[in-house]
């Protein structure tokens, strides 16, 4: 089966800070997500989300802090709420939900976030690709 | 792409945009320059004939442009303002990128060219059952729209856009017509078509006629005006020699209606009606929903003061540029329905809806806006009932 493609979000806080101390151990990390970090995760909203899918993304992690360790305030409700409708807009779609999925982390939580890493992978790979995912020019149907 | 490109010069004369006179009937009656924003229909003409080189006017005319088509209505030289806008933005968007700024960050855009995808197995009938009947294959089908995603998009404010729909199928199921819902129906592509993305609206009037010939439907019956100008109007021309009838749900109300048989409850309230630009001035729509209006008894009906073919505009369209002026213009118009004072106000398209409802919002006008709205469908569908004798 093809190679999924995902895309992690990393609040640059504790996600983040887990990611790097990951690196800084050695853990090993699954090779098919892109990552893009941003200040909060409040700063993702619907429009993003679905935008990777429209781009061809197979899922979405959005990786965040605690409730009550956000840096800003509402960051993480924010995420919860964009992350509860855009899941209700991919089930309308058929694209499904389970391809959306936020997990929070304190900032020594390293192992805990790449397993969760390894689990959307595996998870998504049992799904296959997104069926909305854009044909390149000169591929069959 | 310079602006004086031949193909340029060809839209200047095929939507003859030659013919104008500079009288400034346009620029008078556009709702953007009306509420204050630097934007005339007249001077662009002028720039694109006189002086093509100032391009970022242009540009930024081309896309700031509501499409209301009020300017049209008022225009003595039938400049086709609308046609032109539209083919501008197309070939504006195909040599230099999407521009306009585009409202939610372009969500919407989004989930329309997902449904592109000809392998997308949608799951959006959930809502179906209980009392709806409706049938899989047939000749006539009801074509919901963007409804459910709306619904979830925007519950933020709290629209449910999806009871027009569901009202829509009432209202048929009342009349003995049990329509056809298709399953895999996609996005008719207004929005993608209005916002120059001419490649994905033409995949999804494909995928959306393919579907109608597999379920063997000759008629769609229409309750979203944008959906009906897109249908009727822009599907035959991506689709040549179609065969499918398009009608309005009002036009097969009435005439349903006009058969005997049929009265309504009597609602004692006060409603005034917000004509949209797609069925009023671009269906020619504006008599039919008043007269079934007034078919309900006691519900005293009152005229905004521009109304009609005179209607102005919910503020935007297409989900682009929506912005200070956009909101001006909503709460422009909101205070005109509240100058009626109406307690109920009647629309006829979701998005008249969805943007009206967003300015009755506002925290700063402590609810001095707000009154109840709902579309015609709902309105209908709750006070319809067959004659006793």
């Amino acid at each position: 089966m093809a190679q999924t493609h995902l895309l992690g979000i990393f609040c640059n806080w504790s996600p983040f800070a887990c990611l790097n101390a990951a690196g800084m151990a050695h853990l090993k990390m699954p090779s098919n997500y892109g990552f893009i970090r941003v200040m909060c995760i409040g700063r993702i909203n619907q429009a993003l989300i679905l935008r990777a899918f429209e781009y061809g993304a197979d899922g979405v992690i959005l990786l965040e802090c605690k409730d009550e360790d956000c840096r800003y305030g509402p960051g993480p409700e924010v995420g919860h709420s964009n992350v509860d409708r855009v899941r209700k807009l991919l089930h309308l779609l058929g694209i499904g939900q389970s391809r959306l999925v936020e997990r929070s982390f304190l900032a020594h939580e390293k192992s805990e976030l790449v397993q969760a890493l390894w689990d959307f992978s595996e998870q998504v790979q049992a799904m296959g690709p997104n069926p909305a995912k854009p044909r390149l020019k000169g591929e069959s149907a | 792409m310079k602006l004086d490109d031949p193909r340029i010069k060809e839209l200047i004369r095929d939507n003859s945009l030659f013919m104008c006179l500079e009288c400034g009937k346009c620029s008078g009656s556009c709702p953007r320059m009306l509420t204050g924003k630097e934007y005339s229909p007249r001077l662009l003409a002028h720039k694109l004939i006189a002086e093509p080189d100032s391009e970022s006017f242009i540009e930024n005319s081309v896309w700031e442009c509501l499409t209301c088509g009020l300017c049209e209505e008022r225009c003595p030289s039938g400049v086709q303002v609308r046609r032109f806008i539209m083919e501008m933005r197309t070939l504006l968007a195909g040599t230099k990128g999407l521009k306009g700024y585009r409202s939610h960050d372009g969500a919407l855009h989004s989930w329309m060219r997902l449904m592109t995808s000809p392998d997308l197995e949608q799951d959006r009938l959930d809502w179906l059952g209980g009392e709806l009947k409706v049938a899989q294959s047939g000749p006539l089908a009801f074509f919901t729209g963007c409804a459910p995603y709306f619904d979830v998009f925007f519950s933020g404010i709290n629209v449910n856009t999806l009871s027009i729909v569901k009202d829509s199928i009432r209202l048929l199921n009342f009349l003995d017509i049990v329509p056809v819902v298709l399953e895999k129906e996609r996005c008719c592509g207004h929005d993608l078509l209005w916002t120059g993305d001419r490649e994905n609206f033409e995949t999804l009037c494909r995928l959306n006629y393919k579907e109608f010939q597999t379920a063997g439907v000759e008629e769609v019956v229409v309750s979203c005006p944008e959906c009906y100008q897109v249908l009727s109007q822009f599907m035959p021309e991506v689709i040549p020699g179609m065969k499918l009838k398009v009608t309005l749900l009002s036009d097969l109300l009435r005439r349903e209606i006009s058969k005997g048989g049929v009265t309504f409850k009597p609602l004692n309230r006060r409603a005034t009606y917000q004509d949209p630009c797609r069925l009023g001035r671009t269906a020619g729509s504006c008599e039919t929903p008043r007269a079934l209006i007034e078919m309900i008894p006691d519900l005293v009906f009152k005229e905004m003061k521009n109304s009609g073919r005179s209607a102005v505009c919910c503020g935007n369209n297409g989900f682009i540029n929506c912005d200070a002026y956009s909101k001006r213009i909503q709460v422009e118009r909101l205070q005109e329905a509240k100058a009626t004072r109406s307690d109920l106000l009647i629309t006829a398209c979701p998005k008249c809806m969805i943007h009206l409802t967003c300015a009755m919002r506002d925290p700063f006008r402590h609810g001095s806006l707000s009154m109840e709205i709902r579309d015609l469908a709902s309105v209908l569908a709750d006070q319809i009932e067959w004659s006793k004798d």
